[in-house]
Formats: C-alpha cells, structure tokens, sequence
C-alpha cells in the first residue's frame, strides 16, 4: 500500500517535471495516431512523412544545443545562420558546381561566413549578457531584411537562379533540380512499401548529433555546460567565459548554416528573402517540446522533440480533415509551439547574472 | 548603504548626461539624415508628403501612446499591444456584422474591446510577472500565441458558435471571417467630423483631439498614486516592495491599460483605413508603433510623449519616402520596401542593444560599488544589494 | 467605503452599457433604395413619376426617371427626405418632406416612391432588399494593406 503511494507520487513528480504542455502535446500526438486508422489516414504514409520531415529538420533544431549549453539561451537568432547556409547554396550553383557535390560545396562555402557573422553575432551577444533573447531575434529580423536587400543587388548571374526576364536579383524560390536535391536522402534509401527512409540523412543527422555529444563531454564541452549552469563558478575556476560563449554562439550558427542545406536537399528548394524569417521559432518550440528548458538541452531533448513537433505538423491536417472536415492544424501549431516556449519562458531559471 | 548608492548614481549621472543625450538624440539623428537625403530624391509634391504625414500621425499616435505606460512600470516595450489590436478588430468584425455605423459603431466596437482587452491584458500581465526580466521576450511570444487563440476565433467559431449574419464578412463555407472586412460605412468618420483644410491639408481635427485626450490622461496619470508606483516598480521592483507597493498587481495594471488603450488606438487605425484585413492587420503594428516609438528618441526604460510624435514624423517619413527613393536609385522598386522594413528592425535591434549595454554597465557600476563598501565595511554588507 | 466602491463601479457599468445600447440604436446603418416604379396594391395602380430628384441631408442622392432606382445609406431609424417630383413632362415641381421610421430589422430597405406618395401603409410601400446569393469559389483575394505584404507564417 505504502509502495503503491510513493509510486503515486514518484508519478506524479515525474508528470511536474515533465510539464503540463508538454504532456498535452504527447498525448494529443499519440490520440492523432491512434485516430490516424480510423479516419481513413494511412499510417504507413504519415510515419513516413514523420521521419522525412525529422531528416530535413533535425539539424536546425540541434542548432540550438550549444548556445543553450553555455548560457545563451534560446537560439532566437536562428535566422543568421540559415542566411550563411544560403549565401552557400546561392554560390555553390553560381559558381556551377552540380549534382551531390554542390551540396558538399554549399557546406563548404557556407562555413565561412557562418564562422564570421558567429564570431560577430557572439561578440554582440557577451556585450549584453542577461538580454540575448530578444537581441537574438531582433538580430535575425534585421539579417534576413538585409539580405532580402542583398538577394536582389548582388551579381548573381546562374540563369537557374535569377528572375528570367530582368536577368538579374535572385528568385523567391530556386528549385535544387539538377543540384542537390536528396543528395543525402538519396544514398542508402530503403523503401518498404509506402514507407521510404532516408538514410543518408538520418546518418548525416547522427554524425553531427554524435559529434555534438562528443563535445559535450570533452574539457572545453564541460566547461561550456559549467558556464551555462553556473558562470561566477565558471569564472572562478578559471574558464574564459566569454570565448566559450562566443564558441557556442558560432557552433550554433555554423549548425544552423548546415541545417538549412539539409533542410533544402529534402525539400528541394532553396527559399529566400522572407522564408528564414520565422525559421526560428519552430526550431525553439522543437526542442522544448523535447523537454529542454531555456538553459538544459540534450540530444535526446532534440530527437524526441523534432518528432513530436513533426509529428503534429505532418498528422494534424489529415487526421483533422478526415474527422471534421476542418483544417484546423495551422491554429493548433501555432497555439501548441507558441504555448511550449511560453511556457519555457515563465519557468524560474537563474537567469540572472 | 541604500542612500549612499543612491548620491553615488545621481553624481555619476551628472558626468553621463552629454554621452546620454548624444546617445538618445542619435536615432533621430539618424533618421533626419536618412529623410533629408531620401525626400529631394523620392520627389514627391511637398503637399503629398505632408498630408500623407499628417494622416498617419493621426493613425497611428493613439497606437503608439499605448506603449508609454509599460514603460513606465519597467517593463519594456511591449510587444504584447498586439492582444489589444486583436480586441478592437473583434469588436469591429461584430460591429460590422450589426451593421452599427459611423461614429456610434466606433464607440460600440471600442466598448467591445474593452472587456476582451482587460482579459487578455491580465493574462498576459499574470505570464510576464512569471518571466520577470525577460518581459520583452515573453510578451513578443505572447502575441504569437494569441494570434493563434484569435485565429481560432475568427477563423472557426466565428458563424459558427458565435453568431454572423453577413455573408459579405462570412466565408462561403459557412464560418470563419472573410480575408478583408469592409468598414466603408465608418470610413474616415472620426477624421472627418471635424476636418479642416490647411493649403490642401486635411487635418483630421476630430483625431487629434482625442490623441490630446490621451496625452493629457497619461500626464496626469503619471502623477496620480498609481503612477507614482508605476514609476517606483520601474525604478527598483525591490525597493517599490519594500515599500509597500504591490508589484505585481500594478505590473498588471499597466499591462492592462496599454492593451485597452492599443484596443482603441487599432479602432482608430482601421477607421482611417476604411478596411480590415483580417489576419494581418496586426501582425505587424506592434512592431511599426515599438519602431516609431524609437526611432523617436525613445529607449526601451524611457520614453516621452515628445518621443511619439517625433517618431511618428520621422518613422513614416521615411516609409513614404523610402521606395520611391530606392526605386530612383536602385531602378527595382522592391529595393525600397526592403529598405524600411530592414530599417524598421535595426533601429529595435540598436535601442535593444544601447539598452542592455546600459543596463550592464550600470550593474557593474554598482557592483564595483558595492565591493568598495563591502571592503570598508563587511559587517554591514547585506546580502541584499548582491542581485542588483 | 468598500460598498461605496462597488457602487461607483456598478454605476459605471451600468452607464458604459446605456452607451452602448444607446449606440445599437442610434447607430443602425441602412440602405434605403428608392423605387420609382408603377406598382399595383390591392387591386389598384400607382403610376410611377415622370421625375423625382430625392434628397437627403441636404445631398441630392438621386435623380430618378421611370422605373429607375436610387439609393442612400442612412445612420438610425429616423429617415428624412425631401422628393421634388415632376408628374408629368413639364410639369411644374412640387416638393414634399418625408419621415418615415425604418424597420431595425432590415439592413436593405425599398421604397416605392408612388406608393409612399399615395398615403399607403408601410407594408405596402416597404420591402426588404436581398442581395441574391451569388456562387463564389473559395479563393479569396489578396489584401491591400497600407505596410508591406509581408504577413507572417507563424
């Protein structure tokens, strides 16, 4: 009896760590999949679309990792990244290289500039500790305008990049035909039935997500989570805190850079001007979902949560649509995600500094 | 220990003053040159520009003077005004659907509002008392997740539970809000009830004089008991608690009033602009009125009604002229557009950054501060003054 | 003190919704059409006028000739207007001031002007315009706002 009642509470501590929205969304997950037969929805096809969709956003949301390490907090300044990882996409076809190749060229091109705006977006940020969120997303809205200036004036001239008629200032969206289009989901891709996986990516996806781990856990690794957690100690002990946290800001930035090319090589298109936007967000949702909170990540944080995330955004329509004939899943992303990070936000972090 | 901090912050201030002022008159600055050199180049007649102008300070002002009293509390910009937009455009869209119009439907809409806004003002105030020290943040999520709660709404109960009789507002399935509501019948109502005409001018009098309203309520609220801890809450939550100051009720109670107030001002809004388009009407005018607000000289902890109506003149000034002007130069009229939208967001991302770089400094300022005193006298160091 | 409070409040509820009922009333919009057309009541014609120029609030809004319709919006259920009709072709005008009480119920509104004319109840001369149902497809239109287009996703 006694035994019974601890379990109870051991539940129930468990359920208050686990969090209330966080709850709602796993169970709403699980209620679309259990209703997904009954509906008419074909499961094979929506686990599918599941795993897809994790492959193309995997990346994106493991971005978020280290700055979450060291202090940072969420990585709303997603945005400046992906705009490296576009400016390598854009040059990689402007300077003619094609086929899976261009993509490992769009990687190589985009490390650059993502070491530099890193290096510059994480010396703004050290410069205003205690306030990086905001900044953070100003920083990425002020990018992505920028760029949608640059997009137009700069000399892109690849005639499968430009408007046809003006012969000049890049398209809104650009197809990867021909270039890198499922470079990475094409290798190794194994199709049962109306399932297909892709392999090559979810590798890919596993040799950063180890890599990252790997990190974590060597001495400049533990030192960022030692800053994150507690940076008077870290301070005291004798860690620059200020170049860990420049080091997570580029880490984070060069993983969103690469993000967005494996975002791309699934989708099929490269999207520019005011696609990076909102890029941000659900990423942030993503992993909170994963059970991160605004100064805890985890790998496990980031698998678990682009799979619920994706989750939702692939079951809602269909299941949705099949049961009341109401497309009611934009609403339900937006409350669901938008609900998780507000929720994240009000928890009690030592968040001063 | 708490007074000696105090004459050491004030001596310092002194010193500052000049650095500070550079540093608050040099957005506007900024943008006196971005106009002065955008105008002759745009080319428009000087009598465009200048009823352009005046319309949009008569849009826009009442929107803007809702941000001043968040401020006030301390609590940043916020973000969160959009809650308050939402609530006038569901009074309109009922409104509308009554067929109550003109001058009567505004104030009918506005009446709506304001129990819509005052639920989701403390709402909202309740989460942002949860995330103390990153308002701003939360606020901007805040307005996100609500634009969700609004869609639902509009888009699903509206003609559905809730009752709408119109098929020009309902969608043909049945239920849901239009793209675009028409409020032809209230059009201008307010600013041409009294309307003057100035060298081919129209100033909507009838606006102004309620933007002076409003002006001359927040003077005076400033002064009133609720003010007064306002201010307290914004200076030192601490020392307002010491006080005796309930925080976070009167947290709470500027939030509430920033969003009824921004409930009126997008009533205004869309009275002028004769229409509204349903799902994007206010995704976007938080972030103009925060930016107009700065780009007046304001700083994320100060702002003046001054601060307003500079920033709306300069702000607008160049929305209007920078396509054209982009246009002439560049030969690609979206050059333009792109130019004041990245505008619009540096200038949140300048003023976020000069303030929190203030802010740090001030911090370790009185850090230092404290470390002398401690030094000088351990035994009375408290742990209190270490959060400051 | 505290009952003095809530009184006050209570007190302010009550004027803010006296206001707002106040508005339902004086603000209803209408659209009235007037008709200048032959129509029959009871058995009996009323010929429609050679010429009927209709004003209101001072604004002329219509010039009717036989079997033309004219409109006007209107603000309340007081409606007033002035009709110059012209019987015959070059007959001298002769002005008439019309009030009538609009139905709240009705959001377009048709006045047989011959009808009204001839002293007939408002039944007769009254009748509720329906804007035919019109087949729509379910694309919607893009919005003209006054900022740029660049709505959010999200």
């Amino acid at each position: 009896m006694t035994e019974s009642i601890t379990m109870k509470d051991k539940i129930m501590a468990s359920l208050k760590s686990f969090g209330l929205p966080r709850l709602i969304i796993t169970g709403f997950l699980l209620l679309l999949l259990i209703m997904a037969p009954f509906v008419g929805a074909d499961l094979p096809t929506q686990i599918s679309n599941i795993i897809n969709r994790f492959s193309w956003n995997g990346v994106l949301v493991l971005a978020m990792v280290p700055m979450v390490h060291s202090g940072c907090g969420l990585n709303f300044g997603l945005p400046l990244g992906i705009i490296s990882g576009l400016l390598g996409a854009t040059l990689s076809i402007e300077f003619g290289f094609t086929g899976a190749f261009s993509f490992l060229m769009a990687i190589v091109i985009a490390t650059p500039f993502a070491l530099v705006l890193g290096a510059l977006y994480g010396w703004l940020l050290n410069k205003i500790k205690g306030g990086e969120m905001m900044i953070a997303t100003y920083v990425g809205f002020s990018s992505v305008s920028l760029m949608c200036m640059m997009w137009l004036l700069l000399p892109y001239h690849s005639p499968n990049m430009v408007w046809g008629f003006s012969g000049k200032g890049l398209r809104t969206t650009i197809s990867l035909e021909g270039y890198y289009n499922q470079a990475l989901a094409g290798i190794g891709q194994i199709n049962i039935g109306n399932v297909s996986i892709p392999t090559g990516t979810l590798l890919f996806f596993a040799l950063l997500a180890f890599g990252i781990w790997a990190f974590l856990h060597t001495k400049t690794g533990t030192a960022m989570t030692a800053v994150g957690s507690n940076p008077v100690f870290a301070r005291a002990a004798g860690i620059n805190v200020d170049r860990i946290r420049m080091l997570s800001v580029i880490m984070s930035t060069w993983l969103a850079a690469i993000g967005i090319l494996v975002y791309e090589q699934g989708f099929g298109f490269i999207q520019l001007y005011m696609a990076p936007f909102y890029m941000a967000l659900p990423a942030v949702s993503a992993i909170l979902i994963g059970g991160a909170s605004v100064n805890k990540a985890s790998i496990m944080n980031v698998i678990v949560g682009t799979i619920l995330f994706q989750g939702i955004v692939t079951m809602t329509p269909t299941v949705m649509n099949n049961m009341i004939h109401m497309d009611m899943s934009e609403v339900i992303r937006i409350i669901a995600s938008m609900g998780m990070i507000l929720f994240a936000l009000t928890r009690k972090t030592e968040a001063s500094r | 220990m708490r007074a000696g901090s105090n004459k050491y912050t004030t001596s310092e201030k002194k010193n500052v003053d000049y650095g500070m002022i550079l540093q608050q008159a040099s957005v506007p600055l900024m943008f006196i040159i971005i106009c002065a050199v955008c105008i002759p180049i745009a080319g428009l007649s000087p009598s465009y520009l200048a009823n352009e102008i005046v319309t949009r300070m008569g849009r826009n002002s009442f929107l803007i003077l809702s941000l001043l009293i968040p401020i006030m509390a301390g609590m940043g910009l916020n973000f969160g005004m959009t809650l308050g937009a939402m609530a006038g455009e569901i009074g309109l869209i009922l409104v509308s659907d009554w067929q109550i119009v003109g001058i009567p439907g505004m104030v009918l809409a506005a009446i709506i509002s304001i129990p819509i806004s005052i639920l989701l003002g403390i709402f909202c105030g309740k989460i942002l008392n949860k995330a103390k020290g990153r308002e701003m943040i939360t606020s901007y999520i805040m307005s996100f997740f609500i634009n969700g709660i609004y869609q639902l709404v509009v888009l699903y109960l509206m003609g559905f539970i809730i009752p709408i009789k119109h098929s020009s507002i309902k969608l043909p399935r049945g239920y849901g809000i239009r793209n675009t509501v028409s409020l032809l019948r209230m059009r201008q109502h307010l600013d041409n009830l009294i309307a003057i005409n100035v060298n081919g001018i129209k100033i909507p009098v009838m606006t102004f004089i309620i933007v002076g309203i409003l002006c001359v309520f927040i003077i005076w609220f400033r002064k009133t008991k609720l003010g007064q801890d306002m201010r307290a809450v914004g200076q030192d939550m601490e020392v307002a608690r010491d006080a005796g100051i309930d925080v976070e009720r009167t947290r709470i109670i500027s939030i509430v009033m920033s969003t009824v107030l921004a409930g009126i001002g997008m009533i205004i809004y869309l009275q002028n602009m004769g229409n509204i388009a349903t799902y994007s009407s206010h995704s976007q005018i938080g972030m103009f009125c925060i930016a107009a607000l700065l780009v007046g000289g304001a700083s994320v902890d100060r702002a003046s009604i001054g601060n307003v109506f500079l920033g709306v003149i300069l702000f607008h000034t160049m929305f209007i002229v920078a396509p054209r002007a982009g246009a002439y130069i560049t030969g690609d009229s979206m050059i333009g557009e792109y130019f004041r939208v990245f505008v619009s967001y540096a200038v949140i991302t300048l003023a976020l950054i000069m303030y929190e770089t203030k802010k740090r400094r001030e911090k370790s300022v009185s850090g230092q501060q404290l470390r002398a005193e401690q030094d000088r006298d351990e035994a009375k160091a408290s742990g209190k003054g270490g959060n400051v | 003190m505290r009952s003095r409070r809530v009184l006050f409040r209570a007190g302010a509820l009550l004027i803010v919704l006296l206001i707002a009922a106040l508005m339902f009333v004086i603000g209803r919009g209408h659209t009235v059409y007037f008709d200048n057309k032959t129509a029959e009541y009871n058995g009996q014609t009323y010929e429609a006028f050679h010429k009927v120029v209709v004003t209101v609030d001072g604004e002329q809004v219509a010039k009717l000739g036989k079997r033309d319709r004219g409109m006007a919006d209107t603000m309340g259920q007081k409606f007033e207007m002035t009709l110059e009709i012209t019987d015959e072709k070059g007959a001298e005008p002769h002005s008439h001031k019309v009030s009538m009480t609009l139905p709240y119920g009705m959001d377009g509104i048709i006045v047989n002007l011959p009808e009204l004319m001839a002293g007939l109840p408002a039944d007769a001369y009254l009748s509720e315009f329906v804007i035919a149902p019109v087949e729509e497809e379910e694309t919607e239109e893009e919005t003209a706002t006054d900022e740029f287009g660049i709505g959010g996703d999200i």
